[in-house]
Order: C-alpha cells, then structure tokens, then sequence
C-alpha cells in the first residue's frame, strides 16, 4: 500500500553504526539551526552581491552606455 | 497550508532579496546609465555587407565634437579592422556584423561585449575616458580557428588622435631633365577642416606646402621635383603629413637611356 | 528475519530496464568527464596531444555526453523507480517502457557517431557545432535526427509514468498525489511545454536545412529557440536532484521531510516559471528589445525563489535527522549527522556547493551585468558547480543506494564510496574557484587556446599561471573520482552475490504531509495552462519581431560546416576573394 511506503520503515543500513535517539513530531521540531544556516547564507549573498556589482561590474572599465529614452524604447 | 514561522520569514527575506536584485540591476541602467544591446542595430542580408554604407568601409569616422562612429565587420577568424583607434574623452558607437556564423566582439577586461549575429547589426556607445590599450577576443566558438580571432583596440590621448590618412602617388623612375611630380593625396574623415602642411623629404631640401583638407575630404597635394637639382641616381624621399610619413625610391636616369626625350 | 523488500524483489521488470538504464547514463558520465580532462589540460597548456582544432570536436562530445546523455538518462531511471515506488503499481506494459529506452539509445548513438567524425576521417560526418549548435554552423543531420529520437524518447518515457497515474487515480481517486510521483509529472509538465522550442527548431529549421530540403535559416530565431528550451533544461538537470533531497536525504539524515506541502509549491513554481526566462541567455544579443530583456530577468529573478525555499526545507529536513539522532545546540547538530555514509555525505556538499552555484547564477540572472559575465569562464565555473556537482554528485551519491537496490547486492565498498564524493567536493573547489575568478578579467569560454598575441590577461589578484594550475588540478582530481565511482558500480553488479541486508525500497516520511496541503496544488492542469500562458506572454512578441525583421528563414545566410581545415591561410585567402 502505498501509505505503508509512504510513512516507511527507516530502512537501516547495514553498516550503519548510529541509531535514531529520540523521535520529534511536527510540534517539538523548531528548526532554529536552519534559520542561523540560512541567515548567514543570506548575508554571504548581499555581500558577494554588493561586490560583484559595485566593485568588480562598475569597476571594471569602458562600459555600454545609452540614454535612458532609448533604453526604455521611447526614443 | 501549514508553514513554519521560521520559513515564513525566510520566504520574506527570499522576495527581498529578489526585489533587492532587480532594484540594483535598474539603478545601474539609471545612475550610471548602462544600457543593453538590443534591436536598434537594425537587420542586414551578410551578402550585402561591401555594399552597404556602413561596412564598406570598416573604420573609425568623426561624427562631431567627442563623437566617433565605429564600424566592425567580424568574420571566421578576423575582425576588419583588426585594428581600432580611438581618442580620450570619446563617445564611440559601434555596429558590429557578422559576415557568416555567430561571433563575439569584445574588448577583454572591459563590460564591452557583444554578439555578432550574421543579419543583424550590434550597436553600441561605450564612453572611453583614459587612454588604454586593449585587446579584443571572440567569445562564441565560429569554428576550427576560434581562438586565432582577435583585434586591437588603441584610445590614445587626444593630441595623438588624428583621421589623416595618406596615398601618395610617385614614378618610381624620371629622366634628368624631366619635370616630374609626387602627389599625395591627404584624407580627412574628421568632422571640421584639418588645416596643416605637407613636407616631401628628397634630396637635401624639403619642400612644403600648406594644405587645407576639408572635413570627410581630400585634398591632392602636388610637389614639384627638380631632377636636375637631385641629379642621376636613387633618391629616398618620405612624405610626411602631421607625424603620418610615406616614403620611397626615385630613380633619376639619365637622357640616352630609354625612352625619347631631350637632350 | 523479515524477507528482503529491496526494489528488485518489489518490482524486478523495472528494476532490469532502470539497470540498463543507470548504465547508459553511467557510460555517458565516464566518456564525457575523461573528455573533460583533456579539454583541462589542452586550454590551460600544460598537456596538449590533440591539435586545438579538434578540441572543438571533444567540446561538443563533453557537453552533449554529460548535460543530454548522462543527466537526462539518469532522470528517466530515477523517476520510473520513483512513480512505480510511490504509486506501488508496475508500468502499464514493460515493452512500451524498453521501446522509449532503446530509442533513446539509438538516438545517442547517432549523435555519438556524427561527433566522432569530427576526429575520425572515415567517418564522414561533422557536429563540430557544441551542445548549443547554433546555425549557421550546421552539423550532419545524423546529429539532428539523434537528438530528436533521444528527446521524443523521454517524451514517451513521460507518457509511461502518465498512464500510470492515471490508471492509479481510478482505483484511488480521493488520494493526493504521492509526493515522487507529483514531483516526475509536473517536471516532465514543464519539459514537454519547453522542449517544444528545440523540437521547431531542428524539425522546422535545421534537419531540413542540413538535408537540403530549405537553403537558409534566421540564426537569431532557431538560437531563441533554443534558448526557449536551453534555460529550462537545466531544471530538467535539476529536479530529480530536488527529487532525491526531498524525498532520500531526509530519511538518510535520520528524519523526515519537513513540509510536503512546500515542497509541491517548489515544483508548481518550476512549471510555471522554468520556460518564460530563456532570454536571460541572450542578454547581449542584437535584434531583441531591451524591453523583453527585462521581463526575461524578472522571470528569472523569481525563479530563485523555489530553490531559496528548497534551501530551508532541505536543511530543516537534515537537521531533523540529526536531532533525532541525538543532536543539540544551535549549530553543533551538524555533527551528529550520518557524514560517514556517502550517499548522505554526497548529496550534503552537493548542496553545499549549490548554494555556491546559485549565487553566481544570481549573478548570471542580472541584466547589466552579464556584460561583465557573458561567455566567460565564470559561466563555465558556475554550470560546473550546479549541473556538475548539485546534479552529478547527487546521482553518484543516490546511485550507491540504488544500485544495490537494483541489483540486491550490497555496495562493494563503502570508504571508496566516501573518498570519491569527498574527492569530487574537493576537486571542483579548485576547478570551478578559479574559473570563476578567471572570468572575471575576461578569460572566455569554450576556447582552445585562450593565449593571445596582441595582448595578456591582467588579472586584479593572482595570475593566470596559478589559475591554470587550480583547473588543472581540479580536473585531475575529478577525473580520478569518476573512475572511483564507476569501479564502484562495476564491482557491485559483477562482483558480490545477493545479499540479504538490503534496505526495504522506501522514501522518507513527512512531518507535515500532502493532508496539509492545499488541494489546489494537485491541480495540474491548472499550473500547466498558466505555465502556457506565461511562456506567450515571454515570447510571442520577441519571436514575432525576430520573425519581421529578419524572415522566417533569414536573409539566404550560407551554411558553416566545420570540418579540419588544412591551411587557415588559405581558407582566409578565399574568403577575402570573395570580399572583393
């Protein structure tokens, strides 16, 4: 059936020395590690951001330019 | 639908990221005012390309104050003009076209960088403030030789910046006795006069003669040559128009050997 | 002792036809990344054996083997093994699941041969055109006609696991969709819809063009067209990977998927948003609107938001695992997760490094910028860290799961396993770190020797020589672990005998499952017609105006056979000839 897949036995593997501990439902899980992880993920891209664009793009010489008219199409 | 608080906020943090981006991208079109390559380059047939007015002549020409037009045609595995000079302080806009497969123009270490599509045409203005020089590569594989294809592109400070161009036409033999003449032809593609002298080196005494070239023009100088002064033998003479210099050989030979003339 | 409930006890048909399948995509993976050694050490010049205009050739075998073969190969196995897994049912008629199989090959095949003849003079036939043979290089119509059994073959693979849903619903008709299952449909949803672009422009344009029947092509229209195909393809890469991080590693974590629901909105977001951005990839083309342009990169810019939220379920998901495990603290969970099996340690620095891999495609996404960008070796580095890590090195992790579910026998040996996906990790840390860093002054990509008279490279930090050496290095390292791996598989399936401690085939559990989810999200129909509405909206109006402007057909532009060519001088000398 495929709810009993679904829900599944963890399958061990055989060589696999650590166990499950302890079991956490959908109420006792707060995923506050994976909040910090992506926070940092979050600032690591501004950063990398700020410098690709500011520093290494605007800084990088002779650029295509045109008048804000043409870009938009109006003239 | 059931999300964690946690998520929620990462979902928020997500679209501000993302609106973060597109602000960015469009302050850069705004402030600094870069500006893509798009359709006003227009379509071309590659089999007309000689006939066209823009790329029979591939080159640099003098539109008017700092600005310049650029015209490139890019082909398997060369780019027509290899070379590029341009001045500081100039607004140069490029049309780029491909005469047969896909190729890139661009000028490595810089944001100049194009597709050269065979049919259509690429324009681009890039402003050049310093004096640099820089090469230019293609980035889109065009076959066997892809890595061979590449050009130069020179901005040289103002003062060194001209768009004289020379052609002399000279006998490369004349009798003793003989008047004979060598004509430089002096081309201007900038868009005011170019009031200057020419100057023929032949012999001991150079001649000069001031010249006034009109704007996208030519004008024909004549130097009279006295081969009586120069008197029998090979003379070196150069012709030289503001640092630009053609030279060769004139062959002064005597009355009995060839031709009919006088005594 | 329970009998064992691997896959192949399970549903033993299937599991032959995936076998056949994973060994096709395995061949694939082990051509194209020897080929990739040699691309490495011809174009930084510390080993070339091959004149550089046969480069070009292994260029084109490299991308087509790795990102058309290997990957979609892979996808096909992956995703049979998860409908009939999910679903509990066999295919409808294992003859119809061979059929697609063999077509697939024999269009690989064909392609292969019209490749190889860029090397071999016997063979005369020429694809020196690379994975994205734009026209006016036109390739042997063998190359053409391959690609197209290889992909109408994955259309019929979709078809196989669309009758069975469909058979299934009637016998369950209030059941969600399990979750696998939801995932293959709605990915084969999007690839029907953008595949549509690349099957016009070779059934419409280039086959015939190659065989004569029309004399000219519009290059700007059949590379669009491409393009409307070529961004959503990487999706394709990308969705069973998805797949396997949503629906294996939390399980392999120790834990369950944290939101099922979440993960459904990911995919219908990959259906409606993978195909209206495709400009994005012709940011620098002539003959297209700045104005669609900008819409191409909006599109883009939230195509990011599936993969950010995939970012936080999966983790959520591992760090479930590892608390379960007996992990605590804010951060120091981390350790308690399984790092000494390689299918988990595999597909967490596939994550990792896709997370790397995304920001430089967010970078790739900005409109302006991709000036800085655009066909440089940062392109390169960036592929290399999502469809050749995220994707490859999730496939070689989950394959060491699989095979011994496929075979029933266990994996031959699990450190080498470990050491190959650390090796991998390493390896393209060096290789793709300094492709990126060499794109930003300029190195471009997809070239033979990128050593130039007239002018050097001038690189802000470091040199090109100490770049050189970190490619270098990288391919060497990569190209010793593909060979760990495919040992690895070789000496599961012929060495070892059955055995009985395989794991049952499952997939993780949910802690919110598909009962919290909306039931809109099943809706299919709804997001497909949405997703058609979208890609019009994207691209009637640029194709229309590539179409006015240019002809259907183009102005009458000759076609380009690449071929060896003796003497450059001679062939530049006739070209001039005709120029005047």
């Amino acid at each position: 059936m495929s709810s009993a897949i679904e829900k599944g036995v963890d399958g061990k593997h055989p060589t696999d020395g650590t166990d499950q501990v302890r079991e956490l439902g959908h109420d006792e899980y707060d995923p506050i590690g994976t909040a910090i992880l992506v926070g940092i993920y979050f600032l690591i891209l501004v950063a990398l951001w700020i410098f690709m664009y500011f520093v290494e793009f605007l800084g990088n010489g002779p650029t295509v330019t045109g008048v804000l008219l043409t870009v938009v199409g109006i003239a | 639908m059931n999300i964690h608080t946690y998520e929620k906020i990462w979902l928020a943090v997500a679209m501000v990221l993302i609106v973060g981006f597109i602000a960015t991208v469009t302050y850069g079109a705004v402030g600094p005012g870069i500006a893509m390559i798009d359709d006003d380059g227009g379509t071309i047939d590659p089999d007309t390309i000689n006939d066209d007015e823009r790329f029979s002549d591939p080159g640099v020409t003098h539109v008017g104050g700092n600005e310049y037009e650029a015209t490139v045609v890019a082909q398997a595995w060369s780019y027509t003009p290899s070379e590029i000079t341009v001045p500081a302080n100039s607004t140069v806009t490029f049309y780029v076209t491909s005469r047969d497969v896909t190729h890139s123009f661009t000028v490595a270490g810089t944001n100049v960088n194009t597709m050269v599509v065979p049919g259509q045409v690429s324009q681009m203005t890039v402003e050049f403030d310093e004096p640099g020089e820089y090469g230019i590569l293609c980035n889109e594989y065009c076959g066997a030789y892809h890595h061979t294809m590449e050009g130069e592109l020179n901005v040289v400070p103002q003062d060194e910046f001209d768009l004289t161009e020379l052609s002399t036409d000279a006998p490369s033999e004349a009798q003793l006795g003989n008047q004979t003449t060598i004509n430089t032809t002096v081309s201007n593609d900038m868009n005011y006069d170019l009031e200057t002298t020419a100057t023929l080196e032949i012999g001991d005494q150079p001649l000069d003669q001031d010249v006034t070239v009109p704007a996208h023009g030519s004008e024909t100088v004549e130097f009279a040559v006295d081969t009586t002064d120069l008197g029998t033998g090979d003379h070196d003479w150069t012709v030289t128009v503001d640092g630009h210099e053609e030279s060769d050989t004139l062959t002064v030979t005597n009355a009995t050997e060839g031709g009919d003339g006088d005594a | 002792m329970a009998m064992r409930n691997a896959y192949i006890d399970q549903f033993p048909k299937e599991a032959r036809v995936i076998r056949a399948i994973l060994w096709s995509s395995f061949l694939a993976l082990t051509i194209g990344g020897t080929l990739g050694l040699i691309q490495g050490l011809h174009r930084t010049n510390i080993l070339r054996f091959i004149p550089s205009q046969d480069y070009y050739t292994v260029l084109t075998a490299h991308g087509v083997l790795l990102v058309i073969t290997f990957t979609i190969f892979f996808l096909v196995g992956i995703f049979t093994w998860a409908v009939t897994t999910s679903l509990d049912r066999g295919v409808e008629d294992i003859r119809f699941t061979w059929g697609w199989y063999i077509m697939m090959v024999i269009g690989t095949i064909l392609v292969g041969v019209s490749i190889l003849g860029g090397v071999v003079e016997q063979i005369p036939m020429n694809a020196d055109v690379l994975f994205t043979f734009y026209s006016p290089l036109q390739a042997h119509p063998a190359f053409y006609i391959g690609l197209v059994l290889f992909v109408v073959g994955s259309w019929l693979a979709g078809v196989d696991w669309f009758r069975m849903w469909w058979a299934w619903k009637k016998e369950n008709p209030d059941e969600r969709i399990p979750l696998p299952t939801f995932m293959a449909l709605t990915t084969m949803l999007f690839w029907y819809l953008s595949s549509l672009g690349v099957a016009i422009s070779i059934l419409a344009f280039l086959l015939p063009w190659s065989l004569g029947i029309i004399d000219s092509v519009n290059p700007l229209l059949t590379r669009t067209l491409f393009w409307f195909f070529g961004h959503p393809v990487v999706y394709f890469w990308l969705m069973p990977a998805y797949m396997l991080w949503y629906t294996m590693l939390p399980k392999i974590s120790g834990g369950k998927l944290f939101s099922d629901p979440l993960a459904r909105v990911v995919f219908v977001l990959f259906l409606i948003l993978s195909t209206p951005v495709g400009i994005h990839h012709q940011y620098l083309d002539p003959g297209i609107a700045e104005g669609f342009k900008f819409i191409a990169m909006t599109n883009t810019m939230f195509l990011l938001l599936p993969s950010l939220l995939t970012a936080f379920t999966v983790v959520a998901s591992m760090e479930h695992g590892a608390r379960q495990r007996g992990g605590d603290g804010y951060l120091s969970w981390l350790k308690a997760l399984p790092w000494r099996d390689p299918v988990f340690t595999g597909m967490a620095l596939a994550g990792l490094m896709f997370a790397a891999g995304g920001f430089s495609g967010m970078i790739n996404a900005g409109l302006n910028i991709n000036y800085l960008v655009h066909n440089s070796w940062w392109v390169v580095g960036h592929f290399h860290l999502t469809v050749g890590t995220a994707v490859a090195l999730t496939f070689m992790a989950a394959s060491y799961w699989f095979m011994p579910q496929l075979t029933g026998k266990e994996l031959w040996n699990r450190s080498v396993a470990l050491v190959q996906v650390v090796l991998w990790f390493i390896g393209m840390t060096f290789m793709s770190n300094a492709m990126h860093r060499a794109g930003l002054f300029g190195m471009p990509r997809r070239t033979a020797e990128p050593q130039y008279q007239g002018f050097n490279f001038e690189p802000a930090v470091g040199t090109v020589g100490e770049i050189n050496a970190q490619v270098a290095l990288g391919a060497v390292l990569l190209t010793i672990s593909v060979y760990l791996f495919i040992v690895n598989m070789v000496l599961t399936t012929v060495g070892g005998s059955s055995s009985d401690a395989i794991p049952d085939n499952t997939y993780a559990g949910t802690l919110s499952g598909p009962e919290d989810s909306p039931v809109i999200l099943d809706n299919l129909k709804l997001w497909t017609s949405i997703a058609v509405v979208l890609v019009i909206i994207a691209y009637s109006l640029p194709l229309a105006s590539i179409i006015d402007a240019g002809g259907l057909f183009g102005p009458g532009i000759d076609a380009w056979k690449p071929s060896v060519v003796a003497d450059p001088t001679l062939v530049l000398e006739s070209i001039r000839g005709v120029m005047f």
